[in-house]
């Protein structure tokens, strides 16, 4: 993987990508003096090291960043036109007005029908090992022209597209100028998307700014929300490290009848009802929640880890009741309330006619 | 389905298995496979130890070697022996990050 500086790491607009550099970035761990109630001290600072955010953003060999590419990738996320009734772009279902989600409980696709599953977030995908709640693709390049061609979503079949974008004189110019032998293919459009998909990094929240030494950038009720996150809570075993995930598939017990991971891998138990872990990065804005937008607020959520979910085979080993007391799970959404940055507007690309 | 036997012990010692003659010894502490690359062959058995403190589920889908060790929860261990020579690849189904290549030798 390659890597870019990414100091802001909120990149969705042009200024942003100018700043970053092709340079790797390498820095010592900011030193801290707090003390975290149910912590034991010596260990903070190893805890804490763990959510240090990057300086990097990874880009694939196979597709590396540039400044041009992901400019092209911007407008194409933005273009209704890539859906067959010209209304629907990714950034429909992954707008920066909610977090990249879309702020349903489920996605709404082709003919305003709704969609089985809540619009995952976009943010972070640069970090991400596997992609879809179901994992069903293992690149971005390989996600991005999935919701374009599905007759639910944007219902545009490829020879469709490309004849479509064909037909606009502005995008052929474009795509010469980033990829000059192979041009405008549905291989360069994903990988365009793709590109620009990984820019969009969340900002520097609350919790980094506490994580790096800010003993003030968050609250007493946030800071023994960390220590249940990593203690009693057990949270860290599923949303862990900076990201606040560990990319993998879980059954958390919910009620619908989703079988998620468990339609590409029917012979696995653990699989059935299992989706995967979402990261928590800008959670405040990406309600509600979970893969079926089944649960309205943060402290819903908590209440949910509480009880335990629908014991069944395929329940991860790690859901059981919690014992949490009101204050405790109100310290753990103050924590989660940390990681909302405060993030800059997202200008929309001028599009190619 | 290549699946040999799944045992739970109740304690390692220095992290070797005695329950099974273990050809391949992979440790899974700290959601990592102690190996990204194995070289067997075909028929050794493979044991994968669960020496970590959440259950994984190892697996393969490769066409002609596929297994699946079901559910592993910490403290159990679980052994394969792939019968078709080639690369193998090696998962665990709820944590796609731990990944491995067996190549499986005549």
């Amino acid at each position: 993987m390659r890597s870019i500086t990414c100091r802001i790491l909120s990149v969705a607009t042009a200024a942003g990508v100018t700043a970053l550099t092709a340079a790797i970035a390498t820095r010592g761990y900011a030193q801290t003096t707090g003390t975290v109630p149910a912590v034991q001290p010596a260990g903070i600072e190893q805890l804490k090291a763990q959510y240090r955010r990057p300086d990097t953003i990874p880009f694939p060999k196979s597709n590396p960043y540039t400044l041009e590419k992901a400019a092209l990738g911007k407008k194409l996320y933005f273009d209704t036109r890539l859906s067959a009734a010209n209304l629907l772009s990714c950034a429909s279902c992954h707008s920066p007005a909610y977090g990249w989600g879309d702020g349903q409980a489920k996605g709404v696709g082709h003919n305003m029908k709704q969609l089985g599953r809540r619009s995952p977030t976009i943010v972070n995908a640069a970090f991400g090992e596997i992609f879809m709640w179901d994992g069903r693709a293992g690149s971005l390049e390989e996600q991005a022209l999935g919701p374009i061609r599905a007759d639910v979503e944007m219902n545009m079949p490829i020879e469709q597209l490309m004849e479509k974008l064909k037909a606009i004189p502005e995008y052929a110019p474009l795509f010469k100028a980033v990829f000059p032998k192979e041009g405008m293919t549905p291989e360069t459009i994903a990988k365009s998307i793709a590109t620009y998909e990984r820019t969009v990094v969340s900002g520097r929240a609350p919790f980094d700014a506490w994580i790096e030494g800010d003993e003030s950038a968050i609250s007493e009720s946030a800071k023994r929300g960390f220590a249940l996150y990593n203690g009693k809570g057990g949270c860290m075993n599923c949303h862990s490290g900076w990201n606040f995930t560990d990319d993998s598939f879980h059954d958390i017990g919910l009620s619908d009848a989703d079988i998620g991971r468990g339609k590409q891998l029917p012979n696995v138990e653990k699989m059935h009802h299992a989706f995967k872990t979402p990261n928590l990065r800008e959670i405040g804005r990406r309600g509600p929640y979970m893969h079926d937008g089944s649960v309205a607020t943060l402290e819903a959520v908590m209440e949910h880890y509480i009880n335990g979910g629908i014991d069944r085979p395929s329940r991860s080993a790690l859901m059981k009741p919690l014992d949490l007391s009101k204050q405790e799970l109100a310290d753990l959404v103050a924590l989660l309330k940390t990681f909302d940055s405060d993030i800059d507007p997202t200008t929309v690309p001028v599009l190619p006619r | 389905m290549k699946l040999m036997t799944v045992a739970v012990l109740a304690a390692f010692a220095g992290g070797s298995v005695a329950a099974f003659a273990a050809d391949h010894t992979i440790s899974q502490k700290g959601r990592v496979f102690s190996e990204t690359e194995l070289t067997v062959k075909k028929g050794e058995n493979i044991v994968f130890v669960n020496d970590d403190n959440i259950a994984h589920n190892i697996m393969s889908t490769t066409a002609g070697n596929e297994f699946n060790l079901g559910s592993q929860a910490p403290g159990a261990s679980s052994s394969v022996a792939l019968s078709k020579a080639g690369e193998v690849a090696v998962v665990c189904a709820i944590h796609p990050r731990m990944k491995m290549t067996v190549t499986v030798s005549d």
